[in-house]
């Protein structure tokens, strides 16, 4: 009796290992919620190779912060060319900036900073799990980062109308005689005109404003404020040498002398900036396109309502890359747009 | 993540940023119309540039959630920083120290 009951008992137990064997391959999903209830609750969006949601949190945002901080010596390169030219040529690099419009510039980074709001709210909204106000959120941070872009298109067609795009042949071609607007438009800017010895001189208004190769040219008042420059001792050695002709050294190494300016090296000085400014917010646009890439990616999964508290994780990570390249424009806005305004507001020193 | 506690400033935080950052945009445009130079040369940068830290800081601690992030996330968000402005430095006080003549 006590060993049929045994037997018996040998095969139930047997057959409950067996059970266990299989069901968690059979079934693994279901027997696996059965085991670790007590542990811990497993969320929607956890991967295998992670124990816990925290661990996955933590390891997707140590690896996007790593990502970032590549962002950030990406940019610095550009921010140290922009660091060590600045430094030598002031002058060219106030003339260039002067010829972006600080308001559409101001502007975009208005709208940057919106849109870097919705992007926060959207991850808000995430995380109450609430699927339309995050649609909607994602919808706004698209069409404000649309808006950005459309500026800057304005901006750039700007610069090709007006001869400032830093590579000949890459501007507006305009012709021998030029359009009437034009020379009304460049008359008020240059009245001292036939004071100025230039090397392109062909004598008046016309040969200045024509742009036949769609080269790349600056303003004659600009060579004014060089002059100006001088005459009240603002220009640096490194300027000097930049700016004149003749440039003849002393004894000492310093400048001793110098002859007129030399219109064709200090254009070529404001074209250094006018690559930095369209390299810099070039890339800058293009990491805006790659956001709106990533944002229309989270627009269908946050329709599809994927996101809740539990998991929302790539709408907290395609966030810090949002805000990130907002901040690349929170620093570019005031390096490229803003220099000199106080000379030209206040009429120079 | 839900029981990690709230990690966010709620709605009338992030509006309190946003009004931030939309003052400091406000402010860098008019500081720059006003010369500064005359305390010493390139102070209308440095208030730009000041004016702008102050601006990533909200947008870092807040926006990005580091305020409430784990040491390792801050050690990374100041390492990239830290090695900027060694490359900044290094590079300077190459430039600056550099003889103009024979360029």
């Amino acid at each position: 009796m006590n060993g049929e009951f045994s037997a018996e008992a040998d095969i139930k137990r047997s057959r409950r290992k067996t059970r266990e064997k299989i069901l968690p391959i059979r079934n693994s999903k279901f027997n696996m919620a059965e085991h670790t209830h007590d542990d811990h609750y497993h969320a929607p969006g956890l991967q295998h190779q992670f124990d816990d949601m925290k661990q996955q949190v933590d390891s997707v945002t140590i690896g996007m912060w790593a990502f970032l901080a590549q962002e950030i010596m990406f940019f610095g390169g550009m921010f140290t060319a922009y660091l060590v030219f600045r430094s030598r040529y002031p002058m060219a690099f106030a003339a260039g900036s002067n010829y972006l419009d600080a308001f559409l510039g101001g502007l975009n980074t208005l709208v940057l900073i919106v849109s870097s709001l919705t992007m926060a709210l959207t991850v808000y909204y995430a995380q109450k799990s609430k699927r339309n106000l995050q649609v909607l959120m994602i919808i706004l941070t698209m069409m404000f980062g649309t808006t950005f872009l459309v500026v800057k298109y304005f901006e750039y067609a700007d610069k090709y109308e007006h001869g400032l795009v830093p590579v000949a042949g890459w501007n507006k071609v305009v012709g021998e005689t030029g359009t009437d607007a034009d020379l009304e438009e460049e008359s008020e800017i240059t009245p001292e005109k036939e004071s100025l010895p230039t090397p392109t001189d062909a004598g008046g208004v016309k040969a200045e404003k024509a742009n036949p190769n769609g080269e790349f040219h600056i303003s004659q008042k600009d060579i004014e404020l060089v002059k100006l420059a001088e005459r009240e001792g603002y220009l640096t050695e490194s300027e000097k040498i930049g700016y004149f002709r003749d440039v003849q050294f002393g004894a000492d190494g310093k400048v001793a002398s110098f002859g007129e300016i030399d219109v064709e090296k200090y254009t070529g000085k404001v074209k250094i900036f006018f690559w930095i400014y369209f390299v810099m917010t070039g890339l800058h646009a293009l990491h805006m396109i790659i956001g709106l890439g990533i944002m229309l990616w989270l627009l269908y999964k946050a329709w599809l309502n994927t996101f809740s508290a539990e998991y929302y994780t790539p709408v907290e990570i395609s966030g810090l890359y949002w805000h990130f390249v907002d901040i690349v424009w929170i620093f570019l806005f005031p390096l490229l747009y803003l220099l000199g305004r106080h000379f030209l507001a206040g009429g120079g020193h | 993540m839900a029981e990690h506690g709230e990690q966010h400033i709620g709605i009338p935080g992030y509006l309190g940023v946003f009004g931030i950052l939309v003052v400091g945009t406000i402010v860098t445009y008019l500081v720059a119309l006003i010369d500064l130079e005359w305390i010493f040369p390139g102070m209308n940068t440095l208030v730009a540039l000041l004016i702008a830290f102050t601006k990533m800081t909200f947008v870092v601690l807040f926006f990005m959630h580091v305020r409430w992030s784990s040491k390792l996330i801050w050690l990374s968000a100041v390492a990239g920083f830290f090695w900027l402005a060694i490359m900044f430095a290094y590079t300077m006080q190459d430039y600056l120290t550099r003889s103009v003549v024979g360029r």
